[in-house]
């Protein structure tokens, strides 16, 4: 199997400098925290720069706040890069990455319907998957007291 | 003026829960929405309460028909999490079962769009063909679906060596009828009529859309999960990528009927190499961490992610099978096509669900009560006396 080249970290530790945080693990994986205002465009840069291919998002609640972490897979360099970011409780929002990439809609939607979390300019910003009759302000997976 | 049409909730030709809404225009489709969701099971949250052992059996439960996917690229990902180096022989056994689940998701497929174009004798020929194939997996695993096979480190199970010739012998009549069959479908100019041309997906959209599998190939989007990260055995065997340049509904059917004979290649050259030794790197503990695995299942590529606190269960599982991102590849597909070709359309992308029975009358202290052959005669019996009735 091909070495891993890391190319892509390079470029985007020169890219964003100190805005980015990078972790490499040993697995072809590396792991980019961002700040809320980097977020758009280190994402897009993933995808418009980079050709990341968006394999989905994972949102999920943790005592920091809400974490986003969105999956990009850098196939030329069998590797996943993956970039994180954390939003603020009670009313997590972000830019929604669906305007510039329509692979990230369903899933903002997803996280939307059970994380509570406002994707703003979002093209279709509805639930997807609970039920029609699920209270409006209740998220599954938040895990607020 | 524009109509709506609501399809479902459930689709008509499928037997499963979904509901689009078609937006026409006298007979031409000009917009599409999708309400998902109807079986939906919690299962990410469910994830969260179990161990990691008990989770491979969780997700193995997501489809029956990728159930090996789904379980290998759970796998994947906690071994991403332990670092550990899987045993040689276990990579080839794993391989083998995926391959094999590969040739009975594309037979199935193949049957179902004969099923919807109303062509009934590939629909038969097809599911016929697919048949013997479980006979193989239930040979090697014990199920024809949810095989139990795969676990963090290894499989489950070692398997004599006797079942291989076996094993071969049903790969290549599998072949020759696979051979036959493309032969007969890409000769029709009935189906090359359904098909060719209908439902453009261009390139750009199947980027833009992050399409996967044969949906993505059939629009000359190479991707594939086996060549780009390899996992298993597949950097050591031969086989090659399909792709096709068509962007309709005849590149994807194309691409799948292809790539069922890279499929046979594959399993025959793990078999022939199947190496011995341990089939488990026995992973005890997952430490803290988090773990990405994708795998490229028979509809393209599933994705597990898993973060653990230290435990002997995640944090958070997230688990993405590849329908759900080839399901908005629909709307760009449909647009300017008629309502007739919609269903079609829709099916292009192997919409996922699981359909698995079987009959089997069991007695108390576990004899079986009625063989195939019984069923069969069974069945004559009740064809007769509906005749003599009628």
């Amino acid at each position: 199997m091909r070495e891993w080249s890391k190319e892509v970290v390079e470029r985007l530790k020169a890219k964003f400098g100190d805005r980015v945080d990078i972790v490499e693990r040993s697995g072809r994986r590396a792991y980019v925290t961002v700040g809320n205002d980097d977020w758009i465009p280190v994402t897009r840069y993933m995808y418009e720069e980079e050709k990341g291919r968006l394999c989905t998002a994972s949102g999920s609640d943790r005592t920091t706040g809400v974490e986003l972490l969105y999956h990009f897979a850098v196939d030329r360099d069998g590797s996943v890069v993956n970039v994180r970011t954390t939003l603020a409780k009670p009313f997590p929002r972000v830019e929604s990455l669906a305007p510039y990439y329509p692979a990230a809609d369903f899933i903002e939607r997803e996280i939307f319907d059970f994380l509570g979390v406002e994707f703003v300019g979002h093209p279709d910003p509805r639930k997807i998957l609970s039920s029609h009759d699920r209270p409006a302000d209740f998220h599954p997976m938040r895990r607020d007291e | 003026m524009t109509t709506t049409i609501p399809i479902g909730p459930f689709h008509p030709v499928l037997e499963e829960p979904e509901y689009i809404t078609l937006e026409v225009d006298g007979e031409t489709v000009i917009g599409a929405n999708f309400d998902l969701g109807r079986v939906h099971r919690g299962m990410e949250l469910l994830a969260q309460e179990k161990t990691y052992d008990q989770d491979i059996f969780l997700v193995e439960r997501i489809c029956g028909i990728c159930s090996a996917s789904h379980s290998w690229a759970a796998s994947l990902a906690i071994e991403d999490i332990v670092g550990c180096e899987v045993p040689a022989r276990a990579r080839y056994l794993r391989t083998i079962v995926h391959e094999l689940e590969r040739l009975h998701s594309h037979m199935l497929w193949v049957g179902l769009a004969g099923h919807i174009i109303g062509y009934w004798t590939v629909f038969m020929w097809g599911w016929k063909y697919r048949e013997p194939i479980l006979d193989a997996l239930e040979a090697i695993t014990g199920n024809r679906q949810h095989y139990a096979w795969y676990r963090p480190g290894g499989v489950r199970r070692d398997v004599p060596d006797e079942i291989w010739p076996n094993v071969l012998k049903i790969i290549e009549e599998f072949d020759r009828k696979t051979d036959m069959l493309t032969g007969a479908i890409l000769d029709d100019p009935v189906i090359l009529g359904r098909l060719r041309g209908v439902g453009i997906l261009t390139k750009e959209d199947a980027i833009a859309y992050g399409t996967l599998g044969p949906t993505a190939r059939g629009s000359g989007f190479d991707v594939d999960i086996r060549r780009d990260e390899p996992y298993g055995a597949y950097s050591e065997v031969d086989w090659d990528v399909i792709v096709q340049d068509g962007c309709d509904c005849l590149a994807v059917a194309v691409v799948r009927l292809l790539e069922m004979k890279e499929s046979v290649k594959i399993i025959r050259q793990c078999i022939e190499k199947l190496p011995g030794g341990p089939i488990d790197a026995e992973v005890r503990e997952v430490p803290r961490g988090e773990g990405c695995g994708h795998v490229e299942a028979p509809r393209g590529e599933s994705f597990h992610f898993i973060r653990s606190n230290g435990t002997n269960m995640p944090e958070r599982h997230k688990m993405r099978a590849p329908t759900f991102n080839n399901i908005p590849s629909f709307r760009p597909r449909i647009k300017g096509e008629t309502i007739s070709d919609a269903l079609l359309i829709f099916a292009v992308i192997d919409p996922c669900y699981s359909c698995t029975e079987r009959l089997a009358i069991v007695g108390p202290s576990g004899e079986k009560l009625a063989t195939s052959k019984d069923l069969l005669r069974l069945s004559h019996e009740k064809t007769e006396e509906l005749r003599k009735n009628s």
